[in-house]
C-alpha cells in the first residue's frame, strides 16, 4: 500500500483529498502546518507529498525547500496542491522542485489517478 | 475607537456590530482572518504565533481594528489598522464567504477609516491584490487612489555560482548595532511592510558592506530567519553593486529560501533580483487615502 501525506490547513480540503485517497487504497497522513508536515515526512517517508502553497506558519514553498535540501527525502515526490492561477501554480512548483501540481477544487472522479499517475511517474524514474 | 464601543447599524433587515478586535486573542483573530481569506487567490493563512509577530512587526492597534459581528454575535469579518505617526494602514481585510453579502466589506472599511479619523490621521494607506475586483472597487469608491504596483517576489534556496566581478568585492558584515544607522541612509518610498520601523519591529537583522574593485561602495540590510531571507533593504548602488551584494547574500545562505514583499514595479533594482534568480509571484495595488 502507497503511502501520502497531505500538508493542508483546510481541513475540509484536507478531509475530502484523504477520503478520496483511502477509499482508492492509500494510507494518509495529514499534517496541518509546515512544521508537522515536516515532522511527519521525516517521520513516514511517505511515497508522495502533497503540499497546499498557503500554509499558516511556515510558507508550502519553504517547505518544499526544507525537504528538498534532505539527500534521504529528496527523491520523494512532491505535489503542489493549490487554488492559485494556474500559471504561477506551475512556475512556483518548477521553481521549488515540485513533480507537479494539482489545482483546487479537486476533481474528485480524477484525483487518485492523478496521484497514482505522480507515484507511476517517480517510480519509474 | 474606544476599545470598549460597539457600533451597531442595520441594513437589509439584518443588524451587525463592529467590535474592536482587542476583545481577541491571537487565535481567535487568526481563525476569523483565516476563515475570510479561504477562497482568496493567495489566502496566506496565518497560525497564532504568525498572527502575533504581524501585530507586532507592522505595528497593528488592535483597539482600532475591528471585528465585524452578525445579529447572532458570531464573528463575520475582520479588518485591521496600523498605526504609525500621523498614517494608518488597512490590512488583513475579510468577510467569511458564508456570512457576505450585507456590505461587510464597506461596514468593516468605514469602521477603520472612522478609526483612522479618530486617531487623526493624516493618510491612510493599504494594498490590494491584483485580480480582487470587489475590493479594489471597494476601496475606490470610498475615495482610495492607486499609487503604485508592488511585487512580491520569491527565490528558492540554491548555490550561487561564481562570478568573477561579484567575487572580487570586498565584503564585510555589518555588526547589528550599526543596521539602523545604515537604515537611516536608505532611499525614501518603502511600502508600510517593508518600512525602516517594520525592520527593527521584526529584529533578526542582517547587513554586508560591500566594495567593487571600482571603488562603489554599498550596503545591504535583511532579516534572517530560521526558514527564510526576507525584508532586503539595499544602498544606493548601481546595477552592478546590487547583483554583488545580492550574490554575496546567497552565497552566505545558499539554503534559504527567500521572498520579499512590495517592491515596487518600477525598482531600478529589479532586473538585479531577476539575474540572481528572483521570480514575480503575485502584484498588489498600493492605494491612499488623504485625510486632511
Amino acid at each position: 500500500m502507497s503511502s501520502i501525506v497531505i500538508i493542508e490547513d483546510n481541513e475540509q480540503n484536507a478531509r475530502m483529498a484523504a477520503k478520496l485517497l483511502r477509499r482508492a487504497d492509500y494510507e494518509v497522513v495529514i499534517a496541518e502546518d509546515g512544521e508537522t508536515g515536516l515532522t511527519t515526512v521525516f517521520e513516514e517517508r511517505p511515497d508522495l507529498v502533497l503540499i497546499d502553497l498557503g500554509l499558516p506558519d511556515i510558507d508550502g514553498q519553504t517547505v518544499i525547500a526544507l525537504i528538498r535540501q534532505q539527500p534521504e527525502l529528496e527523491h520523494i515526490p512532491i505535489i503542489a496542491f493549490t487554488a492559485w492561477p494556474e500559471a504561477t501554480a506551475h512556475d512556483m512548483a518548477r521553481a521549488y522542485g515540485c513533480d507537479g501540481v494539482i489545482t483546487k477544487p479537486i476533481d474528485t472522479r480524477q484525483f487518485a489517478d492523478q496521484v497514482a499517475g505522480f507515484i507511476a511517474s517517480a517510480r519509474a524514474e | 475607537m474606544d476599545s470598549h464601543k460597539t457600533v451597531t447599524t442595520s441594513t437589509g433587515g439584518s443588524e451587525r456590530f463592529a467590535v474592536p478586535a482587542s476583545r481577541y486573542d491571537f487565535k481567535q483573530l487568526a481563525d476569523i482572518y483565516n476563515q475570510a481569506r479561504v477562497d482568496y487567490i493567495v489566502p496566506m493563512p496565518m497560525n497564532a504565533r504568525r498572527m502575533e509577530e504581524y501585530v507586532h512587526t507592522y505595528d497593528i492597534d488592535l483597539d482600532a481594528s475591528v471585528v465585524a459581528l452578525n445579529s447572532e454575535r458570531d464573528p463575520c469579518g475582520v479588518g485591521m489598522v496600523g498605526v504609525r505617526g500621523d498614517r494608518t494602514w488597512i490590512t488583513r481585510l475579510g468577510v467569511i464567504p458564508e456570512r457576505r453579502g450585507y456590505r461587510l466589506g464597506q461596514y468593516l472599511m468605514e469602521q477603520m477609516i472612522e478609526s483612522s479619523l479618530h486617531i487623526n490621521a493624516r493618510r491612510i494607506q493599504l494594498e490590494v491584490i491584483v485580480g480582487n475586483e470587489p475590493a479594489y472597487r471597494l476601496f475606490q469608491k470610498l475615495g482610495f487612489v492607486e499609487t503604485r504596483i508592488l511585487l512580491i517576489v520569491r527565490r528558492p534556496p540554491g548555490q550561487m555560482p561564481a562570478h568573477p566581478l561579484y567575487d572580487a568585492a570586498t565584503v564585510t558584515e555589518i555588526a547589528p548595532a550599526d543596521i539602523p544607522a545604515y537604515l537611516e541612509q536608505r532611499e525614501p518610498g518603502a511600502s508600510w511592510v517593508e518600512e525602516t520601523q517594520s525592520l527593527l519591529n521584526a529584529r533578526q537583522l542582517c547587513g554586508l558592506h560591500l566594495e567593487l574593485p571600482s571603488g562603489e561602495r554599498s550596503w545591504i540590510v535583511f532579516q534572517r530567519t530560521p526558514f527564510q531571507l526576507t525584508h532586503f533593504v539595499l544602498g544606493p548602488a548601481s546595477m552592478e553593486a546590487t547583483g554583488a551584494l545580492l550574490h554575496h547574500v546567497h552565497r552566505a545562505y545558499p539554503n534559504q529560501d527567500t521572498k520579499i514583499e512590495n517592491v515596487p514595479e518600477q525598482d531600478r533594482h529589479w532586473p538585479a533580483f531577476q539575474e540572481m534568480g528572483y521570480m514575480e509571484v503575485f502584484r498588489r495595488i498600493e492605494m491612499v487615502l488623504e485625510l486632511r
